[in-house]
Parts: structure tokens; C-alpha cells; sequence
């Protein structure tokens, strides 16, 4: 079979072809899963599958045939009624209750495969992690070319499903996020998530002879979570997960055969990868970018501190001028560069570093005034709070602020409270 | 030590080898063990984070027989088994902090994704034809017919181990189990219980995985303690039914799957576990289907049959009565079987009419029962009116006797307290 | 009623969830023996209140101060009945066995309840009436019971302090007369007994004094002081802007608009 190079290359086209149409298909699904808190359900199902394959091979089917997508579904949906049973009679919570079900039926599935090993054309290991290698010796003749089954039958699967999310999209998207009101609406909520149910047991199948049954709950989960960490909407969910799962299954297919091992199992590996890189990457929300963000807070905290120390000083609090800390004395030379401050010894602040400070010491003064007014805090509490808040106020808040207070004129310790701006016209500049 | 052949062929069949005994034992002990320690975990809804520990251990199997040169060291494989599941555990916890992933997609990502990469490393074992690594397959779907005497006494050893510590911590666990804010409140390390409870769930995992496989252990861990929440409503009496349902569960498997050599221990034990829980589900006093499913029927039985004395007791002025009459006023299925009961049981007495007829009337023993309907109606009125929450719920259209129900102590007081206040200054 | 010992004192006490403020700079004194009610509209922060007090959520700033000192040195003389939800009632245990559970803390590590917890517990249950439950699984029992349930394992932790979280909510009337009834003896017995509460007028019959929350203090003292229409407003009609905006851009470390 393997002749030439050239044959052999198309070997590892169609099993990546077939790892990527199956990685896209359980992307799409996964999306709904993960979004709407089901990964269990897609747990369960690609293990509870696993008896409803064998039994449709058993009875005839061949494996990928539509005998055995349907052998699938209908262990499906047993397993959901089983989840309900165990849910309403033995007081089992869902999880519980899915994981005692779907436990049953994969461990009945694994004895029957087993126990016929000679009927069943399946094999046991095939069950756990796929046979990706083995899949481009399988094919059906189309157009002239020798095309992978397992291709053709996940292709067949993944159109379906993209024509049936674009065709239901409203619904479905109305469904995932609040069932109460989508059904209060009219929809038929019941037959959204029993579609969902089928879906998930078609890709799972679909999935089942390229990565096996447990891999598959790695290609519904994984990407979606990832996505889900990256971009806040549902339809660029879907896509960047899509996107991911095809990523991963083409990286893992090629590093398994770069390192001889399993493939299905490196397509898991690299995509958790892309988790961990996208969990610390994602902007705005990743890990890096939450570090970066709370430190970028502790710079301007220091350096707006700074200047109001040195506004401080100019009303005659002497006491302040002198930086306290390593990050005040920095704070210090920053400002210097940044033009707010003086560059001479001793220097003041400038014209800018003025406007600047002001705005703080009025943010400090007007909130340690609504405290005083609205929250029963004594005197000597009013200031470190207002530490705090001052650096969080912006116009428009402090505009409202001022207003309630009726400008009672000085902040509870008797000091003035510094006006919004000097001359009329010209808002103040801030650091962003 | 052999049994001698000239035994009769019935014992003989009970003819083990001492080495399998040792097995059976040490099997025995790690189903016990799991049964009581995954009852905390069920208890604590705790049992999916078991399975994502479950799934990682085959990494920490791969890397143990790395490390140790190749050699298929038992103790050494599960030592790398636990460290990789408590670091599945150290991961669940860390999504949890740091991403905005939510626990059911978390625990997949960690269950996914450290199986592939533990099917990898195995994978990439088998392929470089490394000494000894047939073996490592093994560990992914059970299979004990390989374990040696010494490895079972280590795993029964570990199993009493993780029993000792939950009955030493028993009282500490039930209450972070049952209501954790009031034991942090209390001043309990609710944290440090957690993960204790925690480790102990991948000890078991780990201990469970040449008889279970990395793929079905949890259900040992699981399903046993559902089982035995049927029976029972006491966490003292729940706990060694759990580990007897896990002890006989593990056994079975193993038995079986030494028969059938080819099979995987794992499926069998699972199976044996959830015919356990179906029977419990079905037979259970009290809470199983079956008890239920009666408990039902006698309740409709007896109600009919009261309502039915009630309706004699009225139409008995005008004289007997036909069986038509009485039934056109008692619509419903139930109505015509409480008729021919009330007759067998010698409450309502035939009573010839002229022109030869069949007419009805109340005997003394339907007049004693409807009495008695009467009197236990009007003790739940008194019940309702003095201690409302304990009629509500208890007080079923059968009108069942308060005595039975209430107890007769809590039925006393409930009178004497309503007497007094009915004799006292005016209503409370 | 000793007027030197305060029972509990928040001093600038500000809370948030994540980083997001939901208590602001709270500063309350309440005496040693009284039953003392905290107040507010839903979501106002009552309940982080009592966690607060118990250690149960972090503090983002402040202190808070049990009998004159810190928590950790007074845990065995404060007393604390949950909310209900907090709990699941499937859970095989009877009501003495929960009973039992206030004695734990004492008991310490490893060490079971003896005959001298076993009698307290009885004590304790008897006292909420409901000696004649002892034995019954607590998912069979009432709204009412399973409240003193937790009732008689406050009593059981034999406290100087006890915080009270809604224990009055779904209960009926009867019931919640009884719980009363046991927590003013309680306040006779020289204790103090903080109860968030939701219901207004109940409250002006039974607390001697009251704090009124809004993610902030707005008011405390003696009941005819605190309950004033003018101060029921500035509670209850409408929640300060200010201070959600504010809270949302601390949580995201910008400023607001």
C-alpha cells in the first residue's frame, strides 16, 4: 500500500483531513455545551455510546454507517432518561446520577466489544483513543477517488451541523442563554435541547474511529473553553473554537508522527496547550493581562498619590514633600520626566502636574465629604477610604457628587475643596 | 496451601490457591474502602472532581515506569499514579482561581486532556518497544489476574489505611460534609478537610486502579455509596453498607474476570455495582421503587375504602342500600375493588329485600371502623390546630392513626398543650 | 448590662466580592446583651455583614472586634444559626446528631461526643421543642423545625454571641413566636443576639436597637430612633448610583465616567 512517497504523504492527508473535520464538528457542538454548563453531558454521551455502536454493528451496520450514528443516539437519549430516573428515584444529584449512568453503559459496551471481539469488528483499544492511522485504509470510491469513510461520514456530519446551527441560530442562541424566558416566548425549548443531545451523539460517533470515545470529550470541551477565555461573543466563540480544534488536530497529528505515538492522544495534548495559552494570554481577561493590569493600577495609584503629596505641600503640609518609599522617590522621577514636575532641586509642580494634582485632592476631599454626609463614620475614618476611592472618580461622578453635597464648601476636616477647573473652559488633563 | 484432590468435587470447587485468596482479600478490602471513602465524596457532591484524578493517574503510571528504569513496580506505578492525580486536583483548583472556566467544562479539560497525554506517554512507550510496558495497558481498563500476593497485601494495606483515618475523622467530616459555613464559623480548617477528604478520593482512585482501570474507578468509588443511601438514612449505618456493597462489587468483578480471562476487570466490577444499585433501587424499604409502588396502593386502597364507610354511614338512615347506589356516589376505578374488600372483610353485611334482591347494610365491624375513621380524624384536627407542621405532610387522605404516625409521646404532648390552651386564658 | 464591655464592634469594615466593593466603610458598636437587628433592603449586604463578623468573607479593609477582641481568640463564645439554604436536607443525619455538631468545636480533634454532649443536646432541643424529633432524619421535618434545628445548635455551642442569618425566613408565625421567645431568653440570660432580619415590622416589635444597611451604615441605635421615615427612605427608595459605578470601576481599576 505504501509504494511511494507520494502515496504515503496522502495517507497522513486524509487522517488529518479526517482529525480536522471531526475536531471542527465537536468544536461546534462543544460551544454549546460549554456555554450553556453541559461538558457533562458530552462526557456522558461519548461514553455512554459506546454499547449503541456495538449493538448497531452487531445487528448488521457496518462501523460509520447510518445504522450506527442511530445505535448511538438511541444510547443517548437512554442515558439521559437513566440520568432523570436516578435524578427523580434515588435522590441523586445530576452529576452523580450521569456519571453512575454513563459508567454502566460504557462498561457494558467494553464487555460486549470483548466478548465479540471475532463478531465485532472493534477494537477494544480503538474504543479509548481511535485508530487515526488506520483510517485511510478504509474508503469509498467518489468521483474516481478513493476518499477515507470516516471522512466522508464526519464531513456529512459537520455540514449538517453548521446547516442546522445557521438554520436555528436565533433559537438556539436564545435557548443557551435563557431557557425561562425562551420558553415563556414559545420556543420549543424541549426539542433545542434534544437536538442538542443528537448532535452531541453524532459527533461523538463521528469522532469515535478517529480519536476513540474519551478523546472526544477533550475536542467538545477543550477549544470551546479556550475560545470562550478569548472572545466574549457567542458566534466568535464558535469560530475561534472551530478555528482551535483544526489548529490542534493538525499540530497533534503531525507532532504524534514526529514522536511515534498515538495521535489522538497528542491532538488532547495540544489542545490543552492552546488552553493554557489562551487562559494566559487572553486579552483583558487572561492571566497576563490581569498581572499587567493590576500592576499598571499600582503605578498610577503611586504616581497620583505623589502628586497630591506635593499639592499637600504647596497648601503648606511640609511634612509631605519628602518621598516616603522607594515607588514614591520613582513615582518622583517619573513625574519629572513626564513634565508634571519640576526637574530642578526641590522643584514644584508645573502648570500640568497642578491640574493634576488638583483633580485628586478634589476627588480625595469630595468623597471624604459624601462619606461624611451619607455613612455613619467617624471624623478619623473619613481619610483612608478616601485614599483609596480618589483614584477611581471620574467627572462626570464627581460633577454628581458635588451636586448632592450642595457645595457645603470644605471637606468634613475643614479644608477647601479645590474647584473642578481654573479658568472656565479648559477641563482638567488626566494620566489615562 | 491446596486443598487435597480427594476431596468431594463441591468442595473442591472452593479449592484456592493461597495466592488467589491473598488476591481476593486485598481486592476485597480496596472495594470496601472505596465504598466508605467515596460516601463523602457522593455526599459531597464531590464525585466528578474523583474522575478527572482518575484519568490523569495513567500519565503518573507512564512516568513512573520511566523513572524506575522500566521495572513494572507496583508500588512505584501507583506512587506516580497519586502524585499525577493530585496534581489533576491541583489543576481543577487553579482553573477554578484563575480563568473564568466554569467546574463542569474544567473538569472535562483536565479529564481530556490528561488521559490524552497519559495515552500518549504509554503509547509512545509501546511504540520504542520498551521492556515491560506491555504491561501499562493494564492499568487503563483493570485487569488483576497479574497482581501478586505482595502487591495485594500493599493495597490492603493502603484500603484499611484510608478506612482508619475516615472513622478517626469521622465526626470532623460528616459536619464539613453537612454544612461547611457553620464549621468554618465554628473555627474548623474547612479548607484543609476539604482537600484532606480530596486526597483520600485519588488515594482510593490510585489504590483502586488494578482492579478497576483508570477509566471506571470512580464508579467503584460512586456507586456503592448510592447503593447504600437507599437503605438507610444514617451516615453511621451508610458507610460500612457502602464499603460491603464495594467489597462484594470488586469481588464479583475479579471472580468473574478471571474466568473470562480476555475481559478487563474494570467493566465487571462496574457492572456488578449497578445491579446492586438497580436492585437496591427497586427493593429498598421506604425509599425503593417497589415500596414505594405499594405504599401508594395501600394508601388508595384505604382511602377508598373509608370514603366508602363514610357514604354507607349516610345512606343507612333511608334503610339498605344497593351496591349501585353506593357506588354511583363513589366515582373512580378504586371504589368497586374497596367494595369487595369492605364485603370480605365483614364490614358491610348482606341483607335480603323483598322482591329477592341484594341490598347492603353497615355491620358492627363497618360500624367500628367508621367510628374509628372519625376519632382519628378528629385527633388530627386537634394536631392541626395545636402543631401545624407535624400534620403537614404526615396526614394523607387515608387518615392514617395519629399514634402510628406522630408516636405516642409526641401525640400526648401535642393534646395536653392544646387542652391547655383551649383551657387557659383565651387562644395563644 | 456592663456598658464597658462592647459585644461587637466594626471599625471602617468595607467588604467586596472579587474586587468589587459591596459594603462601605462600615462602623457599628453594639453593647453586650440585647437583641440587636440588622436591616436593609435585599441585596444590601446584611448577610455579608454577619460573614463578615464571622470570619467567613475577607475584609477589603477594617476590623472587626467580638467581646473586645479579635475573632480567633473568642470562637468558642460565639454561637452562629445559618441560613437554611446552606445546607442540603438529604443528607442522612438525624437532628440530635446535628444537635451534637454545636458541641464539636469543643470537643477538638478527634475526640466524640460523650454522655455530658449527649444530655446538652437533649437540653438544647427541649428548650426549642422538639424533644419528641430527636431521632427523625432532618429532610422530614418542617420549615419551623428544621430552623430550631439549627437554633438548638447554636445553644448547643453554650455562647456569649449569636449571629442569626434570616432565621426567620419561610418559617410560620407559631414557629418564629417560638424562636423568639427562646432568643429573648437568651437576651435576659446577659447574651448578645444579632439577627439580620427582613421583615420591618416585626423588627420594631422585637429588637431593642437596630443598624439599617444599605451597602453602607445609614443608621444604628435603639429601635424609635433608627426606624424614622426619614431614615426608611434613605434606606429603601432607591439605591445610591454613586456606589455601584464606583464599585464597578474599582473592580476594573479605571475611573468611572
Amino acid at each position: 500500500m505504501i509504494d511511494s512517497d507520494g502515496g504515503q504523504i496522502w495517507m497522513h492527508v486524509w487522517a488529518i483531513a479526517t482529525a480536522a473535520t471531526v475536531a471542527a464538528a465537536c468544536a461546534l457542538v462543544g460551544s454549546f455545551l460549554v456555554v450553556r454548563r453541559l461538558s457533562l453531558l458530552g462526557d456522558a454521551i461519548s461514553h455512554a455510546v459506546l454499547p449503541g455502536i456495538v449493538l448497531a454493528v452487531l445487528a448488521g451496520g457496518r462501523p460509520g454507517g447510518a445504522g450506527v450514528f442511530l445505535g448511538a443516539v438511541v444510547a443517548a437519549l437512554v442515558t439521559v432518561w437513566l440520568t432523570n430516573l436516578l435524578g427523580t428515584h434515588a435522590g441523586l444529584a445530576e452529576d452523580a446520577g450521569a456519571g453512575v449512568a454513563f459508567t454502566t453503559l460504557f462498561a457494558i459496551g467494553v464487555v460486549l466489544v470483548s466478548a465479540l471481539a471475532s463478531r465485532v469488528d472493534i477494537d477494544p483499544g480503538c474504543v479509548l483513543y481511535g485508530i487515526l492511522e488506520l483510517v485511510p485504509f478504509d474508503t469509498v470510491p467518489i468521483g474516481g477517488i478513493e476518499v477515507p469513510r470516516a471522512l466522508v461520514a464526519a464531513t456529512i456530519v459537520l455540514v449538517g451541523l453548521v446547516v442546522g446551527a445557521v438554520v436555528f441560530w436565533k433559537e438556539l442562541v436564545f435557548a443557551a442563554f435563557d431557557p425561562a424566558a425562551a420558553r415563556a416566548a414559545g420556543l420549543p425549548v424541549g426539542l433545542l435541547a434534544a437536538g442538542l443531545l443528537v448532535a452531541t451523539s453524532l459527533a461523538t460517533v463521528a469522532g469515535f474511529e478517529a480519536v476513540g470515545a474519551i478523546l472526544v470529550v477533550a475536542m467538545l470541551a477543550v477549544p470551546a473553553a479556550a475560545a470562550e477565555l478569548v472572545v466574549r461573543r457567542f458566534h466568535l466563540v464558535i469560530v475561534v473554537a472551530v478555528i482551535l480544534g483544526i489548529v490542534g488536530s493538525v499540530v497533534g497529528y503531525l507532532a504524534a508522527w514526529r514522536l511515534n505515538t498515538n495521535a489522538a492522544g497528542m491532538i488532547a495534548v495540544v489542545l490543552g496547550i492552546e488552553y493554557v495559552v489562551a487562559a494566559l494570554l487572553a486579552p483583558g481577561d487572561g492571566i497576563v493581562a490581569r498581572i499587567v493590569s493590576r500592576e499598571s493600577l499600582r503605578w498610577r495609584v503611586a504616581c497620583e498619590d505623589r502628586l497630591a503629596a506635593l499639592w499637600r505641600a504647596e497648601e503648606g503640609d511640609a511634612g509631605a514633600l519628602a518621598p516616603r518609599t522607594l515607588v514614591d522617590s520613582a513615582a518622583h522621577v517619573w513625574l519629572v520626566c513626564r513634565g508634571r514636575v519640576g526637574s530642578t532641586a526641590g522643584g514644584g509642580l508645573t502648570q500640568v502636574g497642578r491640574e493634576e494634582a488638583r483633580v485628586i485632592v478634589r476627588s480625595h476631599r469630595l468623597w471624604e465629604a459624601w462619606l461624611g454626609r451619607h455613612v455613619a463614620l467617624p471624623l478619623d475614618h473619613l481619610h483612608p477610604p478616601a485614599e483609596w476611592i480618589e483614584h477611581h472618580l471620574g467627572a462626570e461622578v464627581r460633577g454628581r457628587i458635588a451636586a448632592d453635597l450642595e457645595e457645603q464648601g470644605g471637606d468634613p476636616h475643614g479644608r477647601e475643596i479645590p474647584p473642578e477647573q481654573t479658568a472656565p473652559g479648559t477641563p482638567p488633563v488626566l494620566p489615562r | 496451601m491446596i486443598l487435597a484432590a480427594a476431596d468431594p468435587p463441591f468442595t473442591a470447587a472452593w479449592a484456592l490457591p493461597y495466592n488467589t485468596l491473598v488476591v481476593a482479600a486485598g481486592v476485597a478490602s480496596v472495594g470496601f474502602a472505596a465504598g466508605v471513602v467515596g460516601s463523602f465524596a457522593v455526599l459531597r457532591r464531590r464525585a466528578l472532581a474523583g474522575d478527572a484524578a482518575a484519568h490523569a493517574t495513567l500519565l503518573g503510571v507512564g512516568l513512573a515506569f520511566l523513572a524506575g528504569g522500566g521495572r513494572r513496580d507496583l508500588p512505584l506505578l501507583l506512587a506516580g499514579a497519586l502524585a499525577a492525580a493530585i496534581a489533576a486536583l491541583g489543576c481543577l483548583v487553579l482553573i477554578g482561581r484563575w480563568t473564568r472556566t466554569r467546574d463542569d467544562a474544567a473538569t472535562a479539560i483536565v479529564l481530556g486532556v490528561s488521559f490524552g497525554a497519559g495515552i500518549t506517554l504509554l503509547s509512545g512507550i509501546t511504540a520504542r518497544g520498551v521492556a515491560g510496558s506491555a504491561g501499562l495497558e493494564q492499568f487503563i481498563l483493570g485487569h488483576t489476574a497479574g497482581l501478586t500476593a505482595t502487591d495485594a497485601r500493599m493495597l490492603g494495606g493502603l484500603s484499611l489505611l484510608a478506612v482508619c483515618l475516615v472513622i478517626m475523622f469521622l465526626k470532623e467530616s460528616t459536619l464539613v460534609a453537612f454544612d461547611p459555613s457553620f464549621a468554618a464559623a465554628s473555627g474548623w480548617p474547612v479548607t484543609l478537610i476539604d482537600y484532606g477528604l480530596v486526597v483520600l478520593v485519588a488515594l482510593m482512585v490510585v489504590v483502586g486502579l488494578p482492579a478497576a482501570g483508570a477509566v471506571l474507578v470512580t464508579a467503584l468509588v460512586v456507586i456503592p455509596p448510592v447503593t447504600a443511601r437507599q437503605w438507610t438514612d444514617r451516615v453511621g449505618i451508610m458507610l460500612p453498607l457502602a464499603g460491603l456493597f464495594g467489597l462484594v462489587s470488586a469481588l464479583a468483578g475479579v471472580a468473574v474476570s478471571s474466568v473470562v480471562p480476555r475481559m478487563p476487570t474494570g467493566p465487571l466490577v462496574v457492572i456488578a455495582a449497578s445491579t446492586l444499585l438497580t436492585t437496591s433501587l427497586l427493593v429498598a424499604p421506604r425509599r425503593g421503587g417497589l415500596a414505594r409502588w405499594l405504599s401508594a396502593r395501600r394508601t388508595v386502597a384505604a382511602w377508598a375504602e373509608g370514603r366508602l364507610l363514610e357514604i354507607a354511614l349516610r345512606l343507612e338512615g333511608a334503610g339498605p342500600f344497593t351496591r349501585e347506589q353506593i357506588l354511583a356516589r363513589a366515582p373512580g376505578a378504586a371504589a368497586a375493588s374497596a367494595f369487595r374488600r369492605l364485603v370480605r372483610g365483614a364490614a358491610l353485611e348482606p341483607v335480603v329485600v323483598r322482591g329477592g334482591g341484594h341490598a347492603w347494610r353497615l355491620a358492627a365491624r363497618g360500624r367500628e371502623l367508621a367510628a374509628e375513621r372519625t376519632r382519628r380524624l378528629a385527633v388530627w384536627t386537634e394536631v392541626l390546630e395545636a402543631a401545624r407542621e407535624d400534620a403537614r405532610g404526615q396526614l394523607t387522605i387515608d387518615v392514617p392513626s395519629p399514634e402510628s404516625i406522630l408516636g405516642a409521646a409526641r401525640l400526648k404532648s401535642i393534646r395536653e398543650s392544646a387542652a391547655a390552651a383551649r383551657g387557659g386564658p383565651g387562644p395563644t | 448590662m456592663s456598658t464597658t464591655s462592647a459585644g461587637l464592634e466594626f471599625h471602617d469594615v468595607t467588604v467586596a466580592y472579587g474586587r468589587r466593593p459591596v459594603l462601605w466603610n462600615v462602623d457599628l458598636t453594639v453593647p453586650g446583651s440585647c437583641l440587636f437587628g440588622i436591616i436593609g433592603p435585599n441585596g444590601a449586604g446584611k448577610s455579608t455583614l454577619l460573614k463578615a463578623a464571622l470570619g467567613l468573607v475577607p475584609l477589603a479593609g477594617g476590623e472587626v472586634r467580638i467581646l473586645g477582641a479579635p475573632l480567633d481568640q473568642v470562637r468558642g463564645r460565639v454561637g452562629y444559626v445559618p441560613q437554611r439554604e446552606s445546607v442540603d436536607w438529604d443528607f442522612p443525619v438525624s437532628v440530635t446528631d446535628v444537635v451534637l455538631m454545636g458541641t464539636y468545636a469543643r470537643l477538638g480533634w478527634l475526640r466524640r461526643p460523650g454522655r455530658v454532649e449527649r444530655s446538652l443536646a437533649a437540653e438544647c432541643l427541649d428548650r426549642v421543642g422538639l424533644a419528641d424529633v430527636a431521632d427523625r432524619q432532618i429532610g422530614r421535618l418542617s420549615g419551623g423545625q428544621q430552623q430550631r434545628v439549627f437554633l438548638a445548635r447554636a445553644l448547643a455551642q453554650q455562647a456569649d454571641v449569636y449571629f442569626l442569618d434570616e432565621p426567620m425566613a419561610g418559617v410560620d408565625a407559631r414557629s418564629q413566636e417560638r424562636i423568639f421567645r427562646v432568643l429573648a431568653d437568651l437576651r435576659a440570660e446577659g447574651k448578645l443576639v444579632v439577627i439580620v432580619h427582613h421583615d420591618l415590622r416585626s423588627a420594631a416589635e422585637w429588637f431593642d436597637a437596630v443598624a439599617l444597611i444599605d451597602m453602607r451604615l445609614v443608621a444604628t441605635g435603639p429601635v424609635a430612633e433608627v426606624l424614622t421615615p426619614e431614615n426608611l427612605r434613605r434606606t429603601y427608595a432607591g439605591r445610591l448610583d454613586v456606589l455601584d459605578e464606583i464599585g464597578r470601576a474599582v473592580a476594573e481599576g479605571g475611573r468611572t465616567p
